[in-house]
């Protein structure tokens, strides 16, 4: 995660306005520094990055609100609606891999209970040739221990979760260059006093 | 999800370190209000409560930050880092248990099995996050932190949570 600038020139005997206005210059910038990042989808830690760099200025925002005029909510909702987006998208990020581990696990306990069958098989081998009782319990015994049967619903949801990855990554898109032709970054900055220099 | 409480005497004027010591401290109230839901752990809710709300004091702790010196400083937040690490560990798996729950009644039969086990799974992962979440607060209680965040404020801000005497919202 990407830690937060440190922010330069603080007086926290001032206002808390003048020393917002400078805190919250300082996040605006880091939610954009991710602009030239965000056209690819397979950049999942940039785009981690970003909805955490969105989360703190959505909670500043929320902060430091009563100390100005304007009226920030519309530019808060915005800035939270990017965050929900990229907050479900980070979650099919999180959710396929533990997916997938999962998969990995079935075959795990599978194999260990065939392991543990066939020992106790040839721990029996002693008492003579297997009849066919015995077979036919040592196959009913694995089958028990297979886990085939759990494979089918992992392998769906992997598969919903990443469909779901993909329409989320092009809504968010979307809001992102929806934000920047209606000038958002401009028009925040104007309502915080920040001299966008 | 649990609403924000109002910060007690927080005018829009105030200077930047009075106004720290009067968010910070309330977010904390507000964070512990649930402490005993969340340790009871009967409703999920408590939990995520909770967890919300030590995200909004890491926020506050965060935009302050520049009020405090940083050295000191730096521990508290290590600490409320910390608090809503144990609690998100806990939450996400709510979260998965109860979606994938939730979801398996429109689940095709053959897909089931998947899915029962997964939740089962998460289910036992969950009971283990537990003793993590009741550590974590013996550790706050042995140490002492509350009272030494309180002095902390009172000594950078002149705020005391006495004299705030922070409330959830009246609805």
């Amino acid at each position: 995660m990407a830690k937060p600038r440190p922010v330069k020139g603080l007086d926290p005997d001032r206002r808390m306005r003048p020393n917002a206005r400078k805190v919250l210059a300082v996040r605006i910038e880091e939610v954009y520094a991710y602009d030239g990042v965000i056209a690819d989808p397979g950049n999942v830690r940039e785009l981690h990055d970003l909805r955490i760099a969105c989360k703190r200025l959505r909670y500043l925002l929320e902060i430091f609100a009563i100390s100005f005029d304007d009226d920030l909510t519309p530019y808060i909702d915005e800035v939270k609606g990017l965050q929900d987006l990229l907050g479900d998208i980070h979650d099919c990020d999180v959710q396929i891999p533990m997916l997938e581990e999962h998969l990995a696990w079935l075959s795990g306990r599978e194999s260990e209970a065939a392991r543990r069958l066939v020992e106790r098989r040839a721990a029996r081998r002693n008492e003579g040739e297997p009849s066919e009782a015995a077979f036919r319990a040592f196959r009913r015994n694995l089958d028990v221990g297979r886990r085939g049967a759990e494979r089918a619903g992992v392998h769906a949801l992997i598969g919903r979760r990443r469909r779901e990855r993909e329409e989320l990554y092009a809504r968010f898109v979307d809001e992102w260059r929806r934000l920047k032709a209606e000038r958002f970054r401009p028009r925040l900055e104007a309502a915080l006093g920040i001299d966008a220099g | 999800m649990a609403k924000a409480w109002e910060v007690p005497g927080l005018a829009g004027d105030a200077r930047f370190r009075e106004a720290a010591g009067r968010v910070i401290l309330t977010r904390w109230a507000e964070m512990m209000s649930y402490r005993d839901g969340t340790l009871l752990g009967e409703d999920i809710e408590e939990l995520h409560s909770m967890r919300v709300s030590s995200r909004r004091l890491r926020a506050a702790m965060d935009a302050f930050e520049g009020a405090f010196p940083a050295k000191s400083f730096r521990p508290l937040l290590r600490q409320v880092k910390e608090i809503t690490d144990v609690l998100g560990d806990a939450r996400d798996l709510d979260v998965a248990i109860e979606r994938l729950g939730g979801a398996l009644a429109d689940t095709p039969p053959d897909e089931r099995p998947g899915i029962e086990g997964l939740v089962a799974r998460y289910r036992a992962d969950r009971a283990a996050e537990t003793p993590q979440i009741e550590a974590l607060f013996a550790d706050l209680e042995h140490d002492a932190f509350e009272a030494h965040l309180d002095r902390y404020m009172a000594k950078h801000t002149g705020i005391r949570l006495a004299d705030l005497k922070p409330k959830p919202p009246q609805d």
